[in-house]
C-alpha cells in the first residue's frame, strides 16, 4: 500500500498528539506506556519507510531500521516492566 | 515456472555513504536511550521527580515542528522527481520553496531548544547535576547539533534547487541531505515519548 505523504504527516500528528496527551493529562499508566511505545514503532516505521523511501528498496536495507527500532523499544520496554531490584 | 521479477531498488535513496551516517548515528544515540532506560529503572524517583522540570508544551511543539520539516522536504523531493523539462524551472522555485519551509522551521525547532535550555540552566542545572539531566542534556545537545547541522545542509541544497541543480535524473545529493533530516526526525520520534513522557 503507497500512502501520501499528506497521509503519514496526519497520521504522525496524531500519534504525536496522543503521546502528549498522555504526558499532559498525566495519563500515563504501565498498560499505556506498552501502546505509546508501539505507537512509537509505527511512528519510526513510517519515517523510515515513506519519509526515507526505504519501503521501495530490497528488505536488507529496510529491516535495518526496523530491528534497530524493535531492539531499543523492546529495551525501554524491559527497563520499564522489570520488576525493581528491591522489589525482588 | 515464471519467475517472479524483483522489482525493488537495488540500493536506498541517496548517496550510499549517509547510510553508513544513519547506521552509526542509530547506533549511537540506540546506546544512549537505552543506557537512560536503564538509569531510570536504578533511581525512579529521581527521574520522575526531575522530568517535571521539562518543559512537556515545547517538546510536543518541536515533535510537530520536525514532522512537518521532513514532509516540506518529502514534497520538495516529489517535486523534482516529477518534473519535465518543460516545467524544469517552476518545479525547481517551488521545491526550493519548500525547502525554505523546512529551513525555517528547522530554525524554529532549534530557537525553541534554546529557550528550553536557558530554562533549564537559569534553574543552576548542569550535566552533573544528576542523571537524568545528564542524560537529558548529552541527548538533547547531541541532537541539537545534528539539527543544527541538518540547517546548514538543507540550506545549500535550498541554494543548489533554487537555480535547477537538480534533474529527475540526477538528485542524489538532495536526497542525500533529506536522509539525514529523516534520521533527525526519527532519533527525536524515540527521545521525545522517552524523556519527557514516560514515567
Amino acid at each position: 500500500m503507497n500512502l501520501k505523504a499528506e497521509t503519514i504527516w496526519s497520521i504522525l500528528a496524531v500519534l504525536s498528539v496522543f503521546a502528549y496527551a498522555l504526558g499532559h493529562f498525566k495519563l500515563i499508566s504501565t498498560f499505556l506506556v506498552a501502546i505509546l511505545l508501539i505507537s512509537t514503532f509505527l511512528k519510526g516505521q513510517l519515517i523510515s519507510d515513506y519519509f526515507m523511501g526505504l519501503k521501495e528498496t530490497r528488505l536488507r536495507y529496510r529491516l535495518i531500521p526496523t530491528l534497530w527500532l524493535i531492539l531499543i523499544l523492546s529495551m525501554i520496554a524491559v527497563a520499564y516492566y522489570l520488576p525493581s531490584l528491591k522489589t525482588l | 515456472m515464471p519467475k517472479v521479477l524483483d522489482i525493488k531498488e537495488p540500493y536506498p535513496p541517496g548517496d550510499f555513504a549517509i547510510w553508513i551516517i544513519v547506521y552509526v548515528e542509530l547506533v549511537t544515540f540506540g546506546l544512549l536511550f537505552v543506557g537512560y532506560a536503564f538509569s531510570r529503572r536504578a533511581n525512579l524517583q529521581m527521574f520522575n521527580d526531575s522530568q517535571l522540570l521539562l518543559n512537556k508544551n515545547i517538546g510536543f511543539i518541536n515533535t510537530l515542528i520536525l514532522i512537518t520539516s521532513s514532509f516540506f522536504i518529502i514534497k520538495a523531493v516529489q517535486k523534482i522527481k516529477n518534473m519535465t523539462q518543460h516545467t524544469s524551472y517552476k518545479s525547481s522555485i517551488v521545491a526550493s520553496q519548500w525547502l525554505l519551509l523546512a529551513i525555517l522551521f528547522g530554525i524554529l525547532f532549534l530557537l525553541l531548544k534554546l529557550s528550553e535550555f536557558s530554562h533549564i540552566f537559569a534553574q543552576g542545572i548542569t550535566l552533573s547535576t544528576n542523571t537524568f539531566f545528564m542524560f537529558y542534556l548529552l541527548l538533547t545537545m547531541f541532537h541539537f547539533m545534528h539539527v543544527s547541522l541538518g540547517v546548514i545542509i538543507l540550506f545549500n541544497l535550498y541554494q543548489k534547487t533554487k537555480v535547477q541543480g537538480y534533474t529527475p535524473q540526477e538528485h542524489r545529493g538532495l536526497e542525500t541531505g533529506a536522509i539525514y533530516w529523516h534520521l533527525v526526525d526519527l532519533l527525536w520520534i524515540v527521545l521525545f515519548p522517552l524523556v519527557y513522557i514516560i514515567r
